[in-house]
């Protein structure tokens, strides 16, 4: 082998492989192999020193979420989050959850791009050994009216078709998300990604080799769609700016078809496992492929392996080393068995479920072996590719960022005429403040048959994961652009605090949360004070926001950081926290929707109304002005406010519940009564902005008109009208016909940015 | 007691709900591989089901490459024998490729599911539509008997869903019509949203000339219970909804369970 390399050397290899890497961590690298690294070792070293994978910005700063709750089975650091859900027949249930962000590769192709977010996060929960129950999106666009709106509208469209595409043929429901545009993300759009699952607590799948392979001789199967160069260096893409239409071949190629025979093919290996009682190691392939998978399973189980490339599947022939163990091809799992029951395994891949008739070259094949030196060693044609002390693979790095505060001074409007009549229509037919609906309606939200609320019909959907059991399961994502890029640390508190209220709203108890945080280039300074505002804006609401009682937190049990979002003239997206909220509800019966119930029902208000409009859809939409106060967070009035909805629902009392928050207690009443046909809401409330378009977070319930006779209501809850027998909405000297205006509100965002009428 | 057989190809991804709601409609339900031919033979069932997916990923055509699938032989002989078989979504794709449904000449392909055809979008919808069943059906298929008059609310997911026949077959295939898409009081539907995908004569359901096979577009299983029902839905089934007590919303079948009960009395009748 080579002697150690100087510096510009280094360099040199750097640019020939169009790494990532600096030329101090190639130092590092090249000290620690003491030659010129190969360029598999560069490749899989750029991989897993990137920050998609290494996190070296974000790690000190994550370390300060609560992560810790009574519930938790795992927290971050494994492909998933687990915790504890609830007990059936004797048998303990988890919960398990992820969540992920697919931006650059759903900028550069939407289609391809929104796919593989999919396929890459419902992997992440079927390698716990759970069955994935439910996905949610989380999507944030440019203007699709704006100054570069033609691309947007068109990204919109593949994104949506890719999650269409991907998802509905995986067999797992679409369970809502949610969608916002904002000019700040023209170049660069967000797709944030979750799924979740349960499985039963004694059959949750580690990501490492287990113990038992110290003992007796472990063998790495690889299976799935054979290894071809798609995806190669797309953790590398994912980690920088976005630069035009460069990164396209970094996009990798999704498969749902191969994906669905491979979860139930998985499915009866792990039985057969599980009832031979074998210990395992299972992961699924993402980011670095091959080379992270093998390297991981075997580092986290403190052994070595050998790994022979000529053994695994391909379908091109005389690919470099570094292709096929870097390359991010989809559809593909790593298995660590012990050698006695390689046939087993083999045999229900490739037999029974037939992969190799399937797709040309798809199967599963022994490509590694375990072993007690802790090396990393890969061969391939008979050349060592790869020959380095396995802990260092893994033991990653950590960057210390500056950074620098960002003065936003609080502009409110001079003046702030209010005529609810006119200014409810004019948001309800935004492109804000319109229904999702078309976006919905090309997603399968009931596959499984275990949906009972879907998008749209309540505030957050709801399933009943768990056959035999009345548990239901609810689940939430939000993040408000306007409010992030005023207020980050506020754009992170009230993440969490509307999904929690959105959870709240159907009944269920929050549990746990996952963040996905999509910010800018974390070496400029303000981007990083950006990323670390909303981190302690999402731990405030999380610390404020526990229901495991005593001073436990809300927990964050899995995660993603994602920088470098902007574009190449290096602005950055408003700062971008999304936060999902999973939530349980003992009963699903109790659950409750948006849909009014009865002509003479009260309609409460639950939270104060504020002053305070800055980020709000009426400074935005009916005053053009995009500044002032942001909504206060307060922690325990939401919790207060949260204890006392759920108490109401679970007593039966409340009839449909629908969280406020954009457009205020105007756009959730209007909301209401558009879900409920023929029903409608007269408030005893005047035009006035705080009132009727005030974000100030609260809720609105439908109760019976003697409810409020037998109780005293808490300081925070107020009697704001009741439900009329028209499809309106009005109040003192206001009032909206919603009937006339509901096919715009319904139609308004396809006739935009699908039949593009009037762009 | 009474057997169905749900038969997995590559790419299903409805079977277990499927096999759920027929266990719970009291029918001793397995679930099969493309592959297990030999013990889908000896089970000897008394109705098949093809469950919803995307079999072989569409290739080609959704439904055409199962449909030459080798356990697709033994379905023919069954259907042929007069046994129960239904199509659910892409199981339904499945039969009009296999030739079983409309079924006039068994085995030859009479008529096709294409791509959904609506007024300013394309591609997959889901939603739910209103069925209304026809005399015909009710008086002869295993899968419809116990239906009523009166419309239900049931959903639907596909992107290819529009029957479609040759113009001279029009009026033969009036006697093979199923369920048709209606309004909500079981009035003709009026084109798009209550005919979701264009299909000809609003037909949302096909028989075979016996009555025995069925493909259905729209997904039944998916509505078995009250519960699963929207909240909002227009018509009666809405009103059911939102009034029913916990009791009720447990207990109470939903609209898409009546085509399983309609084959549990079917075979508590046809095997005593």
């Amino acid at each position: 082998m080579s002697k150690r390399p100087d510096r510009e050397e280094l360099k040199k290899e750097i640019s020939k492989r169009g790494l990532a890497m600096t030329a101090d961590e190639a130092d590092k690298l090249a000290g620690y192999v003491d030659r010129l690294p190969t360029p598999l070792e560069f490749h899989l070293f750029d991989t897993m020193w990137s920050e998609h994978c290494s996190y070296k910005s974000s790690k000190s700063v994550l370390k300060t979420l609560p992560t810790d709750s009574p519930g938790v089975v795992i927290g971050p650091g494994e492909d998933a989050g687990v915790v504890s859900f609830c007990h059936q027949d004797g048998k303990e249930w988890d919960l398990v959850v992820a969540h992920e962000s697919h931006n650059h590769p759903s900028q550069v192709l939407p289609v391809e791009g929104a796919a593989t977010g999919i396929g890459g996060i419902v992997r992440d929960v079927y390698c716990m050994g759970a069955r994935v129950t439910g996905s949610m999106d989380l999507l944030r666009f440019g203007d699709p009216q704006g100054k570069k709106g033609e691309t947007t509208r068109g990204i919109v469209r593949g994104v949506v078709e890719g999650i269409w595409k991907y998802g509905n043929a995986l067999g797992v429901p679409n369970m809502g998300g949610d969608t916002e545009f904002h000019p700040g993300y023209d170049d660069n759009c967000l797709v944030n990604v979750v799924a979740f699952g349960v499985v039963p607590h004694d059959r949750i799948v580690h990501s490492f080799v287990p113990e038992q392979a110290h003992k007796e001789p472990y063998v790495l199967i690889l299976t799935g769609k054979p290894t071809d160069s798609t995806g190669f260096g797309g953790a590398t893409f994912a980690s920088a700016d976005l630069d035009g239409e460069l990164g396209m071949g970094s996009v990798q190629v999704a498969d749902p078809f191969l994906k669905r025979v491979l979860s139930e093919a998985n499915q009866a290996v792990l039985d057969m496992l599980f009832e031979k009682e074998v210990e395992f190691g299972f992961k699924d392939l993402g980011a670095g492929g091959i080379a992270c998978v093998t390297s991981e399973l075997a580092a986290h189980g403190g052994l070595g392996i050998d790994v022979d490339l000529d053994a695994v599947p391909v379908s091109v022939k005389n690919l470099p080393p570094e292709v096929i163990a870097c390359s991010e091809t989809q559809e593909r799992y790593g298995l660590a068995v012990p050698a006695t029951v390689i046939d087993d395994v083999l045999n229900i891949y490739n037999e029974k479920f037939e992969l190799p008739r399937l797709f040309p070259n798809c199967r599963a094949a022994v490509i590694g072996k375990f072993t007690s030196k802790p090396m990393y060693n890969v061969v391939c044609r008979g050349e060592n590719a790869a020959e380095t002390p396995i802990n260092y693979i893994t033991e990653g790095v950590v960057y210390e960022r500056e950074e620098l505060p960002i003065e936003n001074e609080i502009v409110e409007p001079d003046s702030r005429p209010c005529n609810p009549s006119v200014d409810l229509v004019k948001i309800l037919t935004s492109v804000s403040g319109c229904s999702r609906e078309h976006i919905w309606s090309y997603y399968d939200s009931e596959v499984q048959g275990v949906t009972r609320l879907r998008p749209g019909e309540a505030d957050s959907c709801v399933s009943v994961p768990i056959e035999g059991s009345r548990v239901g399961l609810a689940v939430s994502g939000d993040g408000n652009p306007w409010y992030g890029e005023l207020d980050p640390f506020l754009g992170g508190a009230h993440a969490v605090g509307e999904a929690v209220r959105n959870v709240v709203a159907t009944g269920a108890t929050p549990i746990c949360a996952t963040d996905c945080l999509n910010f800018g280039n974390p070496e400029d300074p303000k981007a990083f004070w950006q990323f670390k505002q909303a981190v302690a804006g999402i731990s405030e609401g999380c610390n404020t926001l526990g229901f495991s009682g005593g001073d436990f937190p809300l927990p964050i049990v899995s995660g993603n950081v994602s920088f470098y979002n902007q574009s190449i003239g290096g602005k950055a997206i408003p700062p971008s926290p999304i936060v999902a909220v999973f939530g349980k509800i003992h009963d699903h019966r109790k659950a409750t929707d948006i849909v009014l119930r009865k002509e003479g029902n009260l309609i409460l208000l639950i939270g104060t109304r504020k002053d305070e409009l800055g980020g709000s859809i009426f400074y935005r939409t009916c005053l053009n002005h995009h500044g002032g106060t942001v909504p206060v967070f307060k922690g325990a009035l939401e919790k207060k406010m949260a204890d006392w909805v759920l108490s109401t629902i679970h007593d039966g009392k409340a009839f449909s519940v629908h969280d406020i928050s954009i457009g205020g207690l105007a756009v959730a009443g209007a909301e209401m009564a558009l879900a409920s046909g023929k029903l409608g809401i007269e408030f005893s409330l005047d035009s006035n902005p705080v009132t009727l378009f005030s974000e100030t977070p609260g809720y609105l319930m439908e109760v019976d008109g003697r409810f409020i006779e037998d109780i005293t209501l808490p300081e925070f809850v107020s009697v704001a009208g009741k439900v009329c027998n028209k499809s309106s909405v009005s109040g003192n000297g206001w009032f909206v016909n919603l009937e006339a205006l509901r096919k715009e509100w319904s139609d308004k965002l396809a006739s935009i940015v699908w039949r593009e009428e009037g762009v | 007691m009474s057997t169905a057989a749900v038969i997995r190809f590559p790419g299903s991804n409805c079977e277990f709900e499927t096999a759920r709601v027929l266990r719970k409609s009291g029918i001793d339900t397995r679930i099969y591989n493309w592959n297990e031919i030999e013990k889908l033979s000896d089970s000897r069932a008394d109705a098949y089901i093809l469950p919803g997916g995307f079999s072989f990923q569409d290739r080609i055509r959704a439904g055409v490459v199962a449909a030459g699938e080798s356990i697709m032989d033994l379905i023919f002989q069954e259907a042929v024998n007069g046994k129960p078989i239904l199509g659910i979504c892409n199981g339904a794709q499945v039969l009009v490729e296999s030739g079983l449904v409309p079924g006039w000449k068994p085995g030859a392909i009479q008529g096709a599911l294409a791509s959904n055809l609506s007024p300013g979008r394309s591609g997959y919808l889901s939603d739910w539509v209103y069925l209304k069943s026809t005399d015909e059906a009710r008086e002869k298929s295993p899968w419809l008997c116990a239906l009523g008059q009166e419309a239900i609310p049931v959903p639907i997911a596909h992107a290819e869903g529009r029957f479609v026949f040759r113009e001279d077959d029009l009026d033969k295939v009036k006697s093979n019509i199923g369920l048709v898409y209606c309004g909500v009081n079981g009035e003709a539907a009026e084109g798009w949203p209550e005919n979701p995908n264009g299909s000809i004569l609003d037909i949302a359901a096909l028989m075979n000339p016996e009555g025995n096979v069925l493909a259905i577009m729209p997904h039944p299983e998916r509505c078995f219970h009250l519960w699963q029902v929207p909240p909002g839905i227009k018509g009666p089934w809405g009103e059911l909804r939102r009034n029913a007590s916990l009791k009720d919303l447990e207990e109470k079948p939903g609209p898409g369970a009546v085509v399983f009960k309609s084959l549990a009395k079917y075979l508590g009748e046809n095997n005593g």
